[in-house]
Order: structure tokens, then C-alpha cells, then sequence
């Protein structure tokens, strides 16, 4: 399958390409970890009474997750440079199938986000964010952390084919935020007031976030696995359409 | 078979610019074809339809005998392309571009890293191979860009000014390593605004200018084409001084073709070597005095100013080396 072999090919170049920068990397890691302590430190003490969180740091450890691997994204960033260079249209030059040229990029994304996120957990169980679903819960998490980092880098890769612009990639990053924070990151969305609850309640974030938490808080809950998996296949089948889309469709 | 054909082969990009506005090509294998024209007159837009990047928008092209619209794939197989201004990413190292390169055209891991070793040979970039291509200079990316190209045996090879900005050694070099491909059958398709390449590397010239060719044939003819000598009278003084020569001159006998370029003024005229005397006599009478005086035959330069009223005006040298 010339398919994977040269989306291999093309996912190691980009991954050579953040070990050269590895600034980026440590900023990537730093970011979520400093939001995760000063957050833990902020509400922890008061989290049971206030909405009965009693393990606050497991609370907010896939949130420090899904940061990552949103910050991780650069698969987008990385398409728009190679256009700019001009080096897309060499690689496009070759027989590689067109799909490798992007795949291998996605690809590069969701490794560096299973390592981030191997970290981000690893400092989370030893700060006491507890794994109630143990080793087999941990793999899931990363699993969890590559889908989503698959699906979600997708938004920023088919803007990148459309426009080759910056700028244009750049609204990514805008669309998470809210989309995070509409989600009960802080709090369940239980304790939220009726409009954001419902929000939160239409948000696929909310899912990946609650399916995640549940394996670090409560064990094994299918029922709240399916649901993070449902919405991760969700935005999957938005976000391809959309790359597919800018392809075909594609100016420069 | 021809290496490339095109019939009416045209491309418009909305509004309604006629970036090609319809150019036949027919070249045999094993020639060097040179596209002369200045920036905007078409020249990387028929490149890029050539080499299966942008669709044409009117008529047809096939490449290696296959069609670039409908068979790119088998076209891409066949051809190396080196696009104006190096394409490159420049946190790899040259060896490890090279061996991608390769891969991507199907090698295997050994095999891709023996071609990249013979590649970073050819064009003399072993001891640099595994410095990162962002400290290279423009000409050693130039040669980079053209060894990626050649990765896979190409029997076309299309360079997109492959020189622009280049100093005159790099430049130097390049028209070595495309003599020496054209040598062992490669058939070359290179644009450029400099004439002197055009001149240099290639069997057939055409001249684009404005989305249509306007001129095509060996330099040899294009310059025979013209007729006549090139006289060039630089007078002494300023504009004014230019204009009345030109007038004066275009009183000589058989009313020669005159044009004033520069402080200069050229005068296209039958056997020049006889028109000097008549010249000279003639400036003097009028009172002009005579800085310069030269005689030559027609240049690639004085073929594409009789076809497009202007001269080629190409980029400044330096511009990225």
C-alpha cells in the first residue's frame, strides 16, 4: 500500500522536523501543565464543597490533555509552509498518492500528541490525578488523546490546502477555545447556568472531555466511552469532508 | 513521437486573464528547449500546466506521449521539474531531501540513500549533504532543487529559470550539469529572461510574450531573421542629443528600421560594415558628436525587441545568492 508506506515516509520528515525545533515542543508541554497546576491550585481546595469534585487533579487532567493535543496541532501550519515554499508542489511532483501529502502531516500531529499526553499523565498520577481505570485505562487515554488529535487537526489542514494562509489556519486555534471552555472544563456542567449547560450539552468537546475524565475518576464506564468516541468520529466526518472538499477545490 | 506537444494549449485565470492565450508546441526528444520571456508573459503558467500542476483551461498538451490532464500520473513519472525559486524545505538536510525524494519516487530506504549519495555528486554537494538546506546559499539550493529532480531518471526535465538571481559561477555550473543530462539524452524544457542562456543551452528558442508565442525557431534563424547588421551609436550629450540622432539616421539611404534604447540608438541596416562611413558622415554634418560606434550581428536581444517592441527586462542578478 503505497498509501501508508509514504505517509509513513512523509509522517517521520515532519516528525524529524519538531525534533529541530524542539522550543516549540517544550512551549506545546508547558502551556497545559502551568493552566493544570495554576487551576488545581486555584479551585482544588474548594472543589468538593463547591460542586463535589473531590479529586480536583484528576479533574482537570484531560483538560491539560485535550490542550495539548489541540496545541500539537500544527499539521495545518506545517501544509501552508510547504506551500509557501513551494516545496507542496514538489512533493505533489512525485507519485506519491495526494491523500500521503496530508496524511503524513495528521499523522506527525497525533504522535506528538500521545507523547505530550504520555507526559501530561504521567505528571498528573504522580501530582495525584489517580488512574481508576489503571494501565489498560492509561492506553485508552492515549488512544483517545491520537483520534482526537486526528480528527481535530483535520479543521486546520483542510483551511491550510484552501487558502495556503496563515492567517486562515491561525482561526483554528480561535474555534477551540470556546470550544474547550464550553465544555465543563472547571466544573461539571451540572452546577452551569442554563445556557452554557446546554452549550457544553451540544459540544462534542464535552464528550471527549467527560469520557476521558471518566477513566481517570470513576473507572470503566462504556456508556461515557462510546459517547467520547461517537463525538471524536463526529468531528472525523466534518473535518475529512472539509479536507476532502479543499483539495478538490484547492487554488493554489 | 514528440517529447512535449501542445496544440491551442491555453490558460485564463477569472476575471479574464489570458495568462497563455493559446501556444502550439512541438519538441523531439533529446533537444533543449528554450522559453524566453519576461516576468508575466506566460512562461511558468505553460510550465506548470506541462508538468501536471494547474489544468489547462483551452486546448492540450501530452508529455512523454501521455496527456496531462487525463494521465498525470504517467506524465510525473517521466518528468523532473525544478520550479523557479527552489522549492525546498529547508529544515531537512540535503541528504535527507534526497533520500525522501527518492523513496517517494518508490525506492527502497537502501536504494533511496545510494541514489541520494550519487545525486549529492553530480552536482557537487557531497561535503555539504548534511547541513540543513536553510544554510545553503541560493545557488547551492539551485543545485539541491535540480538534483531532486533528476531523482528518478527523468527523460524530461522542465527547469523554470533555473538561474534567476544566481552569480555568474552557480550560473555557470547549472548550464554545465544541463549540458551534460542533454548529453545523455535528457530532453530539457527551461524557461528564462536571459537571453544569453537561451542562447547558449538551447537547439530551439520560443519567445513568449504577452500569453502567445511570438517567435520560435534555432537561435541561429531568429537572428537570421532579422536581415540585417546591428549598428549601435551612442552621441554625445543627453536625451534631446538621442532623439535628433535617431531622427537623422532614419534619413540614410533605404530608410533602415531605427530605435533609440537608452542613450543609445540602433539602427538595423543591410551589410553594416558600409553603413558606418555613411553614418558617421551623416551625425557629423548634423553636428552630433560620436561617443561610441559599434557594429554586430543580430543578438537573441535584438530579435525579441523587433517581436515585442521591448527589451527582455529580467530580474537583478543577486537577487537571492
Amino acid at each position: 500500500m503505497r498509501l501508508i508506506r509514504d505517509s509513513g515516509i512523509l509522517m517521520l520528515r515532519s516528525l524529524r522536523e519538531s525534533m529541530r525545533q524542539p522550543a516549540i515542543e517544550i512551549g506545546n508541554l508547558f502551556i497545559p501543565l502551568f493552566f493544570f497546576a495554576v487551576t488545581v491550585g486555584a479551585i482544588s481546595s474548594i472543589s468538593e464543597q463547591a460542586f463535589g469534585v473531590s479529586n480536583f487533579t484528576g479533574f482537570q487532567l484531560p483538560v491539560a490533555m485535550l490542550q495539548a493535543i489541540a496545541g500539537s496541532a500544527v499539521a495545518g501550519a506545517g501544509i501552508v509552509n510547504d506551500i509557501q515554499k513551494g516545496y507542496f508542489d514538489k512533493l505533489a511532483l512525485t507519485p506519491t498518492p495526494r491523500p500521503a501529502l496530508v496524511l503524513g502531516r495528521m499523522l506527525a500531529d497525533a504522535v506528538r500528541a500521545v507523547v505530550l499526553v504520555g507526559v501530561i499523565i504521567a505528571v498528573g498520577i504522580l501530582t495525584g490525578a489517580g488512574m481508576e481505570s489503571g494501565p489498560l485505562g492509561t492506553l485508552l487515554l492515549l488512544v483517545i488523546a491520537a483520534a482526537f488529535s486526528l480528527s481535530y487537526t483535520g479543521f486546520a489542514v483542510s483551511l491550510a490546502l484552501k487558502t495556503g494562509s496563515n492567517q486562515a489556519v491561525q482561526l483554528s486555534f480561535l474555534l477551540f477555545f470556546p470550544l474547550l471552555f464550553l465544555a465543563p472544563a472547571f466544573a461539571p456542567k451540572e452546577v452551569f447556568s442554563g445556557w452554557l449547560e446546554f452549550l457544553a450539552t451540544i459540544n462534542p468537546v464535552t464528550y471527549i472531555l467527560e469520557g476521558s475524565r471518566s477513566l481517570v475518576l470513576d473507572g470503566w464506564e462504556p456508556g461515557r466511552l462510546l459517547k467520547a468516541f461517537a463525538a471524536i468520529a463526529g468531528i472525523a466526518a466534518v473535518t475529512i469532508s472539509m479536507t476532502v472538499w479543499a483539495y478538490r477545490t484547492r487554488k493554489v | 513521437m514528440y517529447a512535449i506537444q501542445a496544440e491551442q494549449l491555453a490558460r485564463t485565470f477569472k476575471p479574464d486573464i489570458h495568462a497563455v492565450a493559446g501556444i502550439d508546441l512541438a519538441i523531439e526528444p533529446g533537444k533543449v528547449f528554450g522559453f524566453l520571456g519576461q516576468n508575466g508573459s506566460g512562461k511558468t503558467t505553460t510550465v506548470r500546466m506541462l508538468t501536471t500542476l494547474l489544468r489547462p483551461t483551452g486546448g492540450w498538451a501530452r508529455v512523454a506521449g501521455f496527456d496531462v490532464t487525463s494521465n498525470g500520473g504517467a506524465v510525473r513519472q517521466r518528468i523532473g521539474v525544478a520550479l523557479q525559486e527552489a522549492g525546498l524545505d529547508e529544515v531537512q538536510t540535503g541528504r535527507e531531501l534526497l533520500t525522501l525524494h527518492a523513496q517517494l519516487f518508490g525506492m527502497g530506504r537502501r536504494q533511496a540513500r545510494e541514489r541520494a549519495e550519487e545525486l549529492l555528486a553530480i552536482v557537487d554537494l557531497t561535503e555539504s549533504a548534511d547541513r540543513r538546506v536553510a544554510g545553503y546559499s541560493g545557488g547551492m539550493q539551485r543545485r539541491l532543487d535540480l538534483a531532486a529532480a533528476l531523482v528518478h531518471h527523468p527523460e524530461i526535465l522542465f527547469l523554470d529559470e533555473p538561474t534567476t538571481g544566481l552569480d555568474p559561477i552557480s550560473r555557470e555550473a547549472i548550464w554545465r550539469y544541463v549540458a551534460d543530462l542533454n548529453r545523455q539524452g535528457v530532453t530539457v524544457f527551461l524557461t528564462t529572461q536571459y537571453l544569453e542562456e537561451a542562447d547558449r543551452l538551447a537547439d530551439e528558442v520560443a519567445i513568449m510574450d504577452a500569453g502567445t508565442i511570438v517567435a520560435q525557431g534555432s537561435p541561429e534563424e531568429l537572428k537570421a531573421s532579422i536581415g540585417t547588421d546591428v549598428v549601435t551609436v551612442r552621441p554625445a550629450g543627453h536625451d534631446g542629443v538621442t532623439l535628433k540622432a535617431a531622427e537623422t539616421l532614419r534619413t540614410l539611404e533605404g530608410s533602415p528600421e531605427v530605435r533609440v534604447v537608452g542613450d543609445s540608438v540602433v539602427v538595423y541596416i543591410p551589410e553594416g560594415a558600409r553603413a558606418i562611413a555613411p553614418i558617421v558622415l551623416l551625425l557629423t554634418e548634423s553636428g552630433t558628436e560620436i561617443t561610441d560606434i559599434t557594429l554586430a550581428r543580430p543578438t537573441l536581444d535584438d530579435v525579441f525587441l523587433r517581436k515585442t517592441g521591448h527589451h527582455i527586462e529580467a530580474a537583478p542578478t543577486g537577487a537571492h545568492a
